[in-house]
């Protein structure tokens, strides 16, 4: 009995009381501080995160048609009347909200990837591993980065100009910074790409160095546009682009022999030769499957959600051929009845470049949201070699009639220097050229802006089509920044 | 035995006390004045704060001193005292009649005279849910206790409830009380079989929480499990029940739909979606009622064994309880089993073991409401459910843009699976010094939880996936208690000390498989998949506690009771590891004074108060570091990448939310105890509160848990009871309770507002449906204020606008001509401002009538259902609602139904789905038949009884429920949604208890 007394009074004495380590925190499993970029795996675990900002489906970024509907005040696109659209119609009626969920996808997305690039960029010194792989990630890490800021300040304008990978509190404070200020950032990180990156890209939905050259071009072609003018910088893209295409084998790009081939859409396949840069999709894993084909550009007669289709007037001064054949969908139905889209529930043709392979129904499928085509590069080269010293040249000429001649009508004559075309003129015929070649492709919107023809486009539109809502104006080239972080930090609103 | 004792004496350096008068073990059975046996009878060893219940059966075993004297007590009976006189069975009568100041409550780490508790606790007495078929715990809380609300958020069965004592005090944690089951703290109650329950106390006020400490803020909730006595019982219960829809919602018939979506169309300058051919059909034969597919006429069944039984040192309780419910929605359902042994043996007069131990497991399926629910409203009537293939519809070209509520229902499994053992096993050991005693305990808590979902090729996108969680979680919890209790005089003393420890070990697995090749297989066998995901965690915390408690009494009128505990938590970095949790309360039993002796009036009057604090953990572990979370990536068509991204923000500086509760009360009866009456006054403060701050997207978003604002309850709360009639054989008992909350966000620690979301709003809100702003309560919905359609009159405004009259109509609170968030505001609130329940029980010899109402008033709720089948916005393309009849048109402009336009811009979060959701229910109303025991000769009891449960329900909301809430019960920022939740029903049950 006594030493049952003894042992629960000693037991009571010892039970947590004796263990000074008793409160320690058991943090085993958990990932966390500046060791995990340590090694090389880890690194490259980091950079793999900093994609996911580009395509996590339904989340942010480009798998899901977000970019898509923000890109709706140019001619091309229009959406439902009435449905349940009224989120896409802000952008054709020009009324964007700051709560908007569509474009504020594609916000939150290109940070969340430049968080991720920040920590890559940041911290690899420490990194240890093979050079030549850690280059290739951090190249890849630039170029994301600078795809990123390049989507957000064409949309928005003067924006947050984050160079940190780890929170801090200062971030809540931070100013907005001109789009100078974020130019001068991208163009320095694809100068950092092109020379990290490798001839061959690592997957399909990588980037190599002919993609870092070819986003330089372009964006060098957007500076010399609205709202910097810089109008220097149109010989740069032209001597960039070229770049491009002189090496273009040595980077795998080139313009497939048929325009249909190009969206033959089939999810065997992991894309095409013409793809610069794409965002793959895969339908097995988690936030990873692509949902910008399929139900998004159907119209509802065939299970499609109306989300997008083609404008009249578009449609009806689309150049006929090959090109306008795999461009559009006249005809409804997926059994034998066929009604033709004018006497469809929305009466408009809806865009067959986006329909998957067989038909299916989905808005989930293994197929690449392509960010640049090489025809873009052939035709940044011909604009800018155009609006540039000297004017168009020959291989401008060539560059342009390569996309022309492919998706015209059989019969249809080259472009020459003897056609008498002024610079100026050829430079319109290209961005033209490029309207249609880009259809529903998240670039007529760019080029507008650009160019300061949004207005313009917007006149020519059908009145059977929505209409801007009030005047547009310039305040309408950019969005207003996101409500979640201007409600945060007071400073976005000055 | 003695010579041990005196070494233990000399050990311990402790002499000069009298030894321990002998104990003796009593036992014997209480029961009513017609025999019937009374449970949960309080029985006290006059002059110590030590005693014992009655179990079911009315039986009792105590050591008590031969030559002492027991007090006898229950509530509604007279009290009365017995000498021991050295005799081993005392049985006894109780009187009907006033009501027992001498009951036992259960109080933390001991028991207390109700007439010396100087908190603020109410006590639920098992007689006054038995006459309700309960299958849970929170059935029982629910409207029968002041400053106890409950809210059955999930009607599903086996779905959450949201318990509530005294309102909300934390933003970011879980404000769920504290569960203590047989000194087992952080128990889960859903693990509970409720007929095990002997008593049942609800901790409110900080000078009855403040004893546990860091997870005391949220009140707390102690449960005492049945225990066997002398002789051997068998009990039997068994219930049936079918159960239906409260309410639907009213759908247009298909013709009529038709009819408005080619109105519609015609009006937007689209084509007729359906013929005239089509529509006559549709007049004719009908569509397709999609409610009337996701609902069933539910059942249930529920069977109970009790066997329980004892000798003169031992007793035991074994109790088997099978419910299996299925719910009102096709396809789920519930199940739970749960095995209890209760044993306790006197080894000397010394030294009492017990054990207690306890398995359960519960099985849910697919009781998360959601999908078919919200589908059933957005699916075209005139759209058939099934193909020509026998396959339910694969998309409707008309209505919604999301898969079928069938495929929501079939293609799709949610199993939730727990199995839990309790294993909780302590000594009581008299120490040589009187009145000092040592109990020890040790608890083991293991919690297997399975999670098994599987998504069907149809739902999923031809990406069939399936995900298997698996946890086991260990808690393991010391607790090492002395208590001291003497009498000196008018002076009496009961303290206690203890130490306790616990730690909460998780291990988990999460396989997740996308692309399933065999999906005829499930969630079974996931090994054939096209992308698979693994991961695994550990968490951990522990907390080491010292807590002490002293009750003085002086001449039993002048009560005095402090507090202190000291909790050290792993979850905060070192230097805000410790806290200090200290409660003072006084009581005054004017009763006992002459003055008041002599009015004649009051039986009892006490007058008490408090002051306390009490913290709360409010947060995971490791949030005060920034761990990355893993993720995927598809870098071509085959295959994906795994990679990490950086997640929510860790706060090195986090500390413990701190709540500081005053509370004033008064108890009295008067007229001999036929009538009480109970009210209290509480005011809580809650501090260094505990926030996730919402981090901008240009920094990568996520949030961060900050140490920021104060939250403000206050409230009052009152209990009314009494027996206003008692003749022959007829009575008549009421109860009734109500309280009042007034919850306020006092500051945000300089930020003037905080949004809140749940995600609850999928596609129909645009930015958090909830804000946080000083002045305003939690819960307070935040968006536009609709004001109805811009009428013919306003064609200016609109046009400023880009509208055209009879587009919607929101308040422009800025005036910039543009509807943005700018504008949001708050309109409405979630929490209800005054709960209350009505119990009465009518007599009638043998024959029991309990009618229970029970109610929540000014209360908003957010229809976001209805709004998902009115707005043509998210997943849902036209309008199927019967309202939608009177839409504004041409000769219809008076209507606020907005008008079929290009320029029509729905807001779904805005006051125009904002409704009134107050409500009365008839929660239960019984008939029970006591067969007297003279048919059977006295060897068994026999009791029959039919009951209907939310029989009828007062109340402006559209909705099936305005109970139900589809976002969990754990928060309380976001609450009140309501978007597909699954609805309470109307149960029917028939039930028989035998006893032998």
């Amino acid at each position: 009995m006594k030493k049952l007394t003894i042992l629960l009074l000693s037991g009571l004495l010892l039970t947590g009381a004796g263990c000074s380590d008793y409160l320690d925190e058991d943090t085993t499993g958990l990932l966390y501080g500046p060791n995990v970029l340590s090694t090389q795996d880890g690194l490259e675990s980091a950079l793999t995160g900093a994609y996911k900002g580009l395509a996590n489906q339904w989340t942010y970024g480009f798998l899901h048609p977000s970019a898509n509907a923000a890109v709706l005040g140019a001619d091309d696109v229009t959406t439902h009347p009435a449905s349940n659209k009224a989120d896409w119609r802000e952008f054709d009626q020009f009324n964007v909200s700051t709560t908007n969920q569509r474009s504020n996808a594609v916000y939150n997305g290109c940070y969340k990837a430049i968080q991720g690039a920040n920590n890559v960029i940041n911290n690899y010194q420490k990194t240890v591993g093979t050079k030549a792989t850690i280059d290739i990630i951090v190249g890849e890490a630039h170029f994301i980065r600078a795809f990123s800021y390049y989507w957000l300040t064409r949309f928005w304008g003067n924006i947050p100009l984050i160079m940190a990978g780890e929170y801090s509190d200062d971030l809540l404070t931070v100013k907005k910074s001109t789009p100078q200020e974020v130019y001068d950032l991208i163009v320095a990180d694809l100068k950092v790409a092109e020379t990290n990156l490798p001839n061959a890209k690592r997957d399909p939905g990588r980037p190599n160095k002919g993609s870092a050259k070819a986003f330089l071009a372009d964006v060098y072609l957007t500076m010399a546009g609205w709202p910097l003018k810089q109008t220097d910088k149109y010989d740069l893209a032209a001597a960039k682009a070229k770049e491009v295409i002189d090496n273009a084998a040595t980077y795998g790009f080139e313009l497939l022999p048929t325009f249909a081939a190009v969206f033959e859409n089939d999810p065997a396949s992991p894309g095409t030769k013409e793809a610069v840069f794409q965002i793959s999709g895969y339908l097995g894993g988690s936030g990873t499957a692509n949902a910008t084909y399929g139900n998004t550009t159907m119209p509802g007669e065939e299970g499609g959600w109306d989300d997008m289709f083609a404008e009249l007037n578009f449609f009806r001064d689309f150049p006929a051929g090959p090109r306008k054949d795999a461009t559009f969908r006249t005809e409804f139905g997926l059994g034998a009845t066929k009604i033709p889209w004018q006497n469809s529930l929305t009466k408009h043709p809806y865009y067959q470049k986006w329909y998957i392979k067989g038909n299916i129904v989905t808005s989930s499928i293994s197929l690449p949201s392509v960010m640049m085509r090489y025809p873009h590069v052939l035709t940044i080269y011909a604009e800018a070699k155009a609006r540039g010293t000297g004017g168009p040249d020959q291989a401008a000429y060539d560059a342009l009639n390569k996309v022309r001649l492919r998706g015209r009508a059989a019969g249809t004559k080259a472009l020459t220097p003897g056609d008498g075309l002024t610079a100026a003129q050829f430079a319109d015929e290209v961005v033209q050229e490029r309207a249609w070649e880009f259809a529903c492709e998240r670039t007529r919107w760019f080029d507008l802006v650009r160019l300061e023809k949004v207005e313009e486009a917007n006149a020519k539109k059908s009145t059977d089509d929505l209409q801007p809502i009030k005047p547009i104006v310039k305040a309408n080239y950019w969005f207003p920044l996101p409500y979640t972080d201007t409600s945060i930090n007071p400073n976005l609103n000055q | 035995m003695k010579k041990l004792l005196s070494l233990c004496l000399v050990l311990l350096g402790l002499g000069g006390g009298s030894l321990l008068a002998q104990n003796a073990r009593v036992t014997g059975k209480v029961t009513d004045q017609d025999n019937a046996a009374l449970p949960g009878v309080s029985i006290l060893i006059s002059g110590t704060s030590q005693g014992t219940v009655t179990d079911g059966e009315g039986n009792y075993v105590i050591q008590a001193p031969g030559s002492g004297t027991l007090v006898f007590s229950f509530i509604g009976y007279e009290s009365q005292t017995v000498e021991i006189g050295n005799r081993s069975v005392i049985d006894i009568k109780l009187a009907q009649g006033s009501r027992s100041l001498d009951e036992l409550v259960v109080v933390g780490y001991g028991t207390q005279k109700k007439t010396d508790v100087t908190g603020a606790l109410s006590v639920v007495s098992t007689r006054e849910f038995s006459q309700q078929p309960v299958t849970r715990l929170d059935q029982v809380l629910q409207g029968r206790a002041a400053g106890v609300q409950v809210t059955q958020s999930n009607g599903a069965p086996g779905g959450d409830s949201k318990v509530r004592v005294r309102g909300a005090n934390s933003v970011l944690g879980n404000n769920d009380p504290l569960y203590v089951i047989d000194g087992f703290v952080g128990a889960n109650y859903n693990l509970l079989n409720p007929n095990d329950i002997e008593s049942l106390q609800v901790l409110k006020d900080a000078a009855s929480t403040s004893i546990y400490g860091s997870r005391g803020a949220n009140g707390v909730i102690i449960i005492t499990t049945k225990k066997g006595s002398k002789g051997i019982k068998v009990s039997y219960e068994g219930q049936g029940s079918v159960s239906n829809v409260i309410k639907k919602f009213d759908i247009l018939p298909a013709g009529e739909f038709a009819e408005i979506v080619n109105a519609r169309a015609a009006a937007t300058g689209s084509n007729a979606p359906f013929t005239q051919a089509q529509i006559d059909d549709f007049k004719k034969n009908g569509g397709t009622d999609w409610q009337d597919l996701v609902y069933r006429k539910g059942s249930g069944q529920q069977h109970q064994v009790t066997v329980s039984g004892g000798n003169e040192k031992t007793s035991f309780l074994i109790s088997g309880n099978y419910v299996n419910q299925k719910g009102i929605v096709n396809n789920s359902g519930f199940k739970r089993y749960v095995l209890r042994t209760n044993l306790r043996t006197q080894i000397n007069k010394n030294l009492a073991l017990r054990l207690n131990l306890s398995g359960a497991k519960t099985a849910n399926h697919n009781t998360d409401g959601g999908g078919a629910l919200i589908e059933a409203l957005q699916w075209a009537p005139t759209t058939p459910a099934y193909g020509s293939d026998g396959q339910p519809t694969f998309a409707d070209p008309i209505g919604s843009v999301s898969r079928s509520p069938l495929d929501h229902l079939y293609d799709k499994s949610i199993d939730t699976e727990r199995m839990n053992i309790n294993a909780i096993g302590g000594l009581t050991y008299q120490l040589p010094i009187n009145g000092l005693s040592l109990d020890l305990q040790y608890a083991i808590n293991y919690l297997d939880a399975q999670n098994k979902n599987f998504n069907g090729k149809r739902l999923s996108n031809n990406n069939p996936n399936a995900t298997r969680y698996s946890a086991d979680q260990v808690t393991l919890q010391n607790t090492n208690a002395l208590n001291y209790t003497r009498t000196f005089g008018n002076h009496s003393i009961t303290a206690v000390a203890v130490l306790e420890t616990q730690q909460f070990t998780d291990k988990n697995f999460t396989a997740t498989a996308n692309g399933l090749r065999f999906p005829q297989l499930g969630y079974d066998n996931i090994g054939g998949n096209s992308a698979a995901t693994v991961s695994s965690g550990f968490s951990k915390w522990t907390l080491l506690s010292l807590l002490g408690r002293v009750n003085y009494a002086f001449k039993d009128k002048y009560l005095v009771t402090a507090a202190i505990r000291r909790d050290g938590s792993s979850k905060f970095s070192e230097d805000n590891r410790n806290s200090i949790f200290p409660s003072v309360a006084l009581g005054w039993r004017l009763s006992e004074e002459e003055f008041i002796k002599n009015l004649n009036v009051f039986s009892n009057l006490k007058l008490r108060g408090s002051w306390g604090k009490t913290g709360s953990q409010a947060i995971n572990p490791y949030a005060t570091l920034s761990p990355y979370n893993s993720t995927q990536v598809g870098f071509n068509n085959t295959g994906v990448t795994a990679g990490v991204i950086q997640g929510n923000q860790g706060n090195k500086n986090l500390k413990w939310e701190t709540t500081t509760q005053t509370d004033v009360g008064i108890e009295m009866e008067i007229l001999n105890g036929r009538l009480h009456f109970e009210a209290d006054y509480f005011n809580k403060s809650t501090t260094d509160l505990l926030l996730n701050v919402q981090l901008p997207n240009y920094a990568g978003g996520g949030t961060q848990p900050r140490n920021v604002g104060e939250i403000r309850n206050r409230g009052f709360e009152f209990a009314i009871g009494g027996t206003p009639i008692e003749k022959g054989k007829f009575s008549w008992e009421t109860n009734l309770n109500f309280s009042t909350l007034k919850n306020e966000v006092v500051s945000l620690g300089g930020l003037p507002r905080l949004g809140t979301g749940t995600g609850a709003g999928g596609g129909m809100s645009i930015t958090n449906e909830f804000m946080l702003m000083p002045g305003q309560p939690l819960g307070s919905y935040w968006g536009l204020k609709y004001l109805g359609t811009f009428k013919p009159d306003e064609a200016d405004i609109a046009a400023k606008q880009g509208r055209v009259p009879g587009d919607p109509h929101y308040e422009d609170v800025n005036g910039d001509n543009a509807i943005t968030t700018d504008d949001f505001q708050i309109v409405g609130h979630a929490f209800p401002k005054l709960t209350g329940g009505w119990n009465n029980t009518f007599t009638y010899g043998g024959l029991t009538l309990n009618v229970f109402f029970q109610g929540a008033f000014d209360v908003d709720k957010l229809n976001y259902t209805r709004a998902g089948a009115m707005s043509g916005s998210g997943e849902a393309r036209q309008f199927l609602l019967t309202e939608i009849r009177d839409y504004y048109r041409e000769g219809n402009t008076d209507s606020d139904i907005p008008a079929f336009t290009k320029t029509y811009q729905p807001f779904t979060q805005s006051s125009r789905f904002v409704e009134n959701g107050s409500f009365v229910r008839l929660k239960n109303v019984s008939l029970a038949y006591n067969v007297p025991s003279s048919v059977f000769r006295d060897k068994a009891n026999i009791r029959i009884f039919a009951s209907a449960t939310n029989l009828f329900t007062i109340t402006k909301y559209s909705g099936p429920d305005p109970e139900t809430s589809n976002v969990g019960s754990s928060t309380d920022t976001a609450i009140g949604i309501d978007r597909g939740s699954y609805p309470n029903a109307k149960v029917y049950t028939v039930g028989l208890t035998l006893g032998f």
